[in-house]
């Protein structure tokens, strides 16, 4: 004998309201965990990016050592490569002013360019020549002149003149140069 | 008073509490220190990649002027890197003399860190603007070349006999180590 019109219901101990409540259940342990996974990914990723940056870091601060001694090397070549051409340039003019310091009437035979000083040897009619036309500007170069005559076979004088500089007047010449 | 509340309800109850309790401890016993050093780590690592930043426009700076200053010394450079050569030396240069001889390559004392090698040298010009022009061409040679004193100028006839030391100054201690006398005439 029937007592109602409508099928009985399965009983089920998962309810409508537990399923919703599971769903929830599990939407907030879902959330909860891939915040936590991505808090562990990001942690790990900016770890590694951190090693990363370290080691590029030293890597240029490598490069920047071997660059710097590079230059500064290169600075040190420039200088010492400047002086040697100036010190060139600076015996040419020497040599030019000598020569052009020597009158048309003296005629040099021997001459020894040292550091401090000139060594001429040489021709001269007689001795004023010699005195007024080279002994003269010699003097306003070096501190010290000595000249010492000889005759020549034509009637001419053959003179030997030695001229220094003071040491200290040399060594400011060369550290100019 | 009874209250009647069926035992679902109260198992429903008791997940919910125990669901409850497990996310405030899961959060603030891991998650949010985990948050914290997160924040930190980002912190961090945008302060080194902001030096790593100035490091990198420093290098490049730097890079910059290495390059400038090689380009701008290049012949100064290759001059303290080449070896002397005697032989070189005279076919480059001999057109100033009538003759020219280099000889005896001795190592000399370094000076500022170079190395120095004295080379003598013995050469007849027909009149001393050749040895000045000998001098400017000197400074665009292959070497990096002064000319020392003493200098001696001796007449021969109608030619003046020039013998002079030269210092070549190189940065490779050992190149110039098996150079040889050489004569060009």
């Amino acid at each position: 004998m029937k007592y109602s019109y409508i099928k009985p219901r399965k009983k089920t101990p998962i309810t409508p309201e537990l399923q919703i409540i599971f769903t929830f259940f599990a939407m907030t342990l879902i959330m909860l965990f891939l915040t936590y996974a991505f808090l562990l990914y990001k942690d790990y990723t900016f770890k590694k990016e951190r090693q990363t940056t370290i080691e590029q870091k030293k890597e240029l601060k490598a490069n920047i050592k071997d660059m710097q001694k590079q230059i500064s090397f290169i600075q040190k070549q420039k200088a010492l490569a400047e002086k040697v051409f100036t010190q060139n340039m600076v015996l040419k003019d020497s040599i030019a002013n000598l020569f052009d310091l020597v009158p048309q009437r003296i005629t040099l035979s021997h001459a020894k360019l040292l550091k401090n000083g000139l060594i001429l040897y040489g021709i001269t009619p007689n001795k004023d020549v010699y005195n007024f036309m080279l002994q003269a500007p010699l003097r306003s170069i070096f501190h010290k002149t000595y000249s010492s005559f000889y005759p020549a076979k034509n009637g001419w004088l053959m003179f030997v003149s030695k001229n220094y500089m003071d040491e200290a007047q040399a060594r400011e010449l060369d550290s100019e140069n | 008073m009874k209250i009647n509340i069926s035992r679902q309800y109260v198992y429903i109850l008791l997940l919910s509490v125990s669901l409850f309790l497990f996310v405030i401890i899961f959060s603030f016993g891991i998650l949010i220190p985990k948050g914290k050093l997160y924040r930190e780590s980002r912190l961090e690592l945008l302060k080194e990649n902001a030096e790593l930043r100035k490091y990198q426009d420093f290098h490049d700076k730097t890079l910059k002027q290495l390059k400038e200053l090689q380009s701008k010394n290049r012949h100064v450079i290759t001059a303290f890197g080449t070896a002397f050569s005697p032989d070189r030396f005279e076919k480059q240069h001999k057109s100033f003399f009538s003759s020219l001889r280099v000889s005896k390559i001795a190592r000399s004392e370094d000076e500022e860190g170079f190395a120095t090698y004295e080379v003598n040298t013995t050469s007849q010009i027909s009149s001393p603007k050749n040895f000045y022009n000998f001098l400017d061409a000197l400074n665009k040679s292959n070497w990096i070349i002064g000319v020392n004193f003493p200098i001696d100028f001796k007449r021969d006839g109608e030619m003046i006999k020039s013998s002079f030391t030269m210092k070549v100054y190189t940065d490779n201690k050992d190149k110039n180590a098996t150079a040889s006398e050489s004569v060009a005439k």
